[in-house]
Order: structure tokens, then C-alpha cells, then sequence
């Protein structure tokens, strides 16, 4: 029987590649220790597999076919297409399709309806992380896609529900393989929108303090404020995914701090998994 | 309203050898495509604002980033409308 070692999450942002060297030196530093920590946290869960949850940053899918959450299902999937992730060490990342396919078909079983993909690009959503964590070797990556890009978006408590059902088939898949869950994106920001720029700190620290507090709350504190703090918020889907992954419990904030330069409100978070 | 066409070509030009052709030749890559008029003449004029009605905010980013305007001229523009 596999197991599920551990759920985390952390914030991506292309400036966080782009800009990297022109931030501030204290930043710079808290932001490397946030990325290690969790990369630390990560290695020592010794996860065989990854479940990555990120959106699709227009890098595979256009308006033809937005899927609302996708599983990527094959062997290999593509490193990031954008030009300035061309240093990122990998340009195939090994998948699991065993794992992934039982993922799948235990959704279709729950009540969930997947699309599912053979080959991903993987963008920055998830190769930032990744990188700046430092995750060498990389353990097998099972994407999944979460939309929080083109609306419209999967309702939060179903993005929670999605955890809880991978909590599931984690525990029903009959090799015993060691799956984390890392959730990447938010906090707050805002992208292409008169807004671009904005950092709502007070927003960020309340849905970290509701993390820990109400998941009940939490829902509703942000299908409340979501419409008005950014459409880049809308990436705490995927934090949702890992907290219901985890069981709604055990939430532990690593480091939180608004970047201006990076214009996104940078939090770094895992959960400690019921025993 | 999303104009499919013009998003069509944002999306395309993500790759950098197509925004490489874009920013030679804007007219020949808008030939490609069939927008109306006064949304081809907002492409060339760079009117983000109008543009910004009508498509992803994120694809509207990409565009601006792929033809080299810098994010403070791009956020100017977004909010000056």
C-alpha cells in the first residue's frame, strides 16, 4: 500500500527567475531559505512520487479546451517552455504513469472528472519550485492542473475535495511508493489587470491564519475576497488541494513576506499528516 | 468578451521565433489572423487598455513582455485606460 509522506506549498512567479538578482539581499535570503526549508522537508519524506499541483500558465491548453483540473499521466513530461527557464536542469521530468493512471480512474470512481494528458509542458508553475528548492535527484512529477487562469475556475471546496480524494487513492494504490503532494502558487498578486503590482498583504495573512484556524471559514473568507485581491490569488486553489490532501489539519506557515519586486506575496507552508 | 482570434495570437506568440517575426514584421503576422479593424489597429498601437477588454489578462502580459515593453509603461497603460 503507498502512503502519503507529506503535503507542502509554496508561491512561483516568473520574477522570481527574471528579477532573482535585482531583489533585495534581505529578501533574496529569506526567500532561499523559505525555497530550501521546504526543498529540506521534501527530501526528508523521501517521496518517490510528487503530485505537483499548479495551473497552466497558457502552456498547454488555449480556449479550444480549458480543462478544469487535468492529470498528467505519461511516462516523460516536457521541462518549461518559457525562454528564461531555459537554465532549469531539466528538460524531461519523469513521470508515473502507474500511479497517475490509479489516481485517475479512483477520481472517476469518486465522482471526479479529470482530463488527463500523455505529455505536459511543465512551466514555470511548477518548475520554479522545483528549481529553487534544489530537489536533486527530482522524484517522479504526477502533474496535475489545476485552472485558475481563464475562468471559468473550479469552486474552492471542490479543489479541497480533490485533496481528500487523492488522500484516497493514495492509500488504495497497492505498491507501497512514498507520494507527497506540493501545491505551487498565490499568495496574492495580481497579473494583467489594472491592478498589476498589488500585493495584498492583509489578505494573504488572514487566509495563512484560516489555514491553521477553519477550513469552513477559509472557504468562505475566499470566495468572499478572491474576486477583489488579484486574479494571481486564485492560485490558493492548489493550496487547497494539498490542505484537503492533508486532511484540513495540521497546517505550518514556514515563512511568509510580500516582495514587491517579485510582485507576489511569497508564502512557503507544509502540514504535519495525521500519524 | 473574449475575441478568440486576437488571443489566438498572443497565444502563438509565446514561442520566441514567432514574437521574433512579430516584431520585424507586425503586419504579416497580423494577416494571419482574422481580427476586425479597430482590434488590428489597437494591436499596432500598442493600446493595451483596449486590448485588455478582450482578452486573458495573462495572454495580454505575454504579448507586451514577448514585444519588449517594460512592466511599469504596461501597468501605466493598463490603468490609465
Amino acid at each position: 500500500m503507498a502512503s502519503l509522506v507529506g503535503a507542502f506549498a509554496a508561491s512561483h512567479g516568473p520574477l522570481l527567475i527574471r528579477e532573482w538578482e535585482a531583489l533585495p539581499q534581505d529578501q533574496k535570503l529569506r526567500l532561499k531559505s523559505g525555497f530550501e526549508e521546504l526543498g529540506r522537508r521534501i527530501s526528508a519524506a523521501r517521496p518517490d512520487v510528487l503530485i505537483v499541483v499548479s495551473p497552466d500558465h497558457w502552456s498547454n491548453f488555449f480556449l479550444d479546451n480549458v480543462p478544469a483540473v487535468c492529470i498528467g499521466v505519461g511516462e516523460t513530461n516536457e521541462g518549461p517552455p518559457e525562454p528564461w527557464m531555459k537554465a532549469f536542469p531539466h528538460r524531461e521530468i519523469a513521470g508515473h504513469p502507474a500511479f497517475a493512471l490509479h489516481l485517475v480512474r479512483e477520481a472517476m470512481k469518486g465522482g471526479f472528472e479529470p482530463s488527463v494528458s500523455h505529455r505536459l509542458k511543465l512551466d514555470h508553475g511548477v518548475c520554479i519550485p522545483l528549481w529553487r528548492m534544489a530537489l536533486e535527484p527530482l522524484p517522479r512529477v504526477v502533474p496535475m492542473i489545476v485552472n485558475s487562469i481563464e475562468p471559468p475556475l473550479p469552486c474552492l471546496s471542490r479543489c479541497l475535495a480533490w485533496g481528500r480524494q487523492i488522500a484516497r487513492a493514495v492509500i488504495s494504490y497497492a505498491e507501497p511508493i512514498r507520494v507527497a503532494v506540493l501545491a505551487t502558487g498565490g499568495l496574492s498578486h495580481s497579473i494583467g489587470e489594472p491592478t498589476m503590482g498589488a500585493i495584498y498583504e492583509d489578505f494573504d495573512r488572514e487566509t495563512i491564519r484560516l489555514f491553521g484556524a477553519s477550513e469552513s471559514e477559509l472557504v468562505r473568507y475566499l470566495e468572499k475576497k478572491l474576486p477583489s485581491h488579484g486574479n494571481g490569488s486564485e492560485e490558493v486553489r492548489n493550496w487547497l488541494v494539498a490542505h484537503g490532501a492533508a486532511g484540513g489539519r495540521g497546517f505550518e506557515l514556514v515563512d511568509y513576506l510580500p516582495v514587491p519586486k517579485v510582485i507576489v506575496g511569497c508564502g512557503f507552508a507544509s502540514w504535519r499528516l495525521p500519524a | 468578451m473574449t475575441d478568440y482570434w486576437l488571443s489566438k495570437m498572443f497565444f502563438d506568440l509565446q514561442s520566441p521565433p514567432a514574437a521574433a517575426e512579430f516584431r520585424a514584421d507586425r503586419d504579416k503576422v497580423l494577416d494571419r489572423y482574422p481580427l476586425e479593424p479597430s482590434v488590428r489597429q489597437a494591436v499596432l498601437e500598442n493600446n493595451v487598455s483596449f486590448l485588455a477588454r478582450r482578452t486573458n489578462p495573462y495572454l495580454l502580459r505575454y504579448f507586451f513582455f514577448a514585444v519588449g515593453m517594460k512592466d511599469e509603461e504596461f501597468i501605466r497603460k493598463l490603468r490609465d485606460g
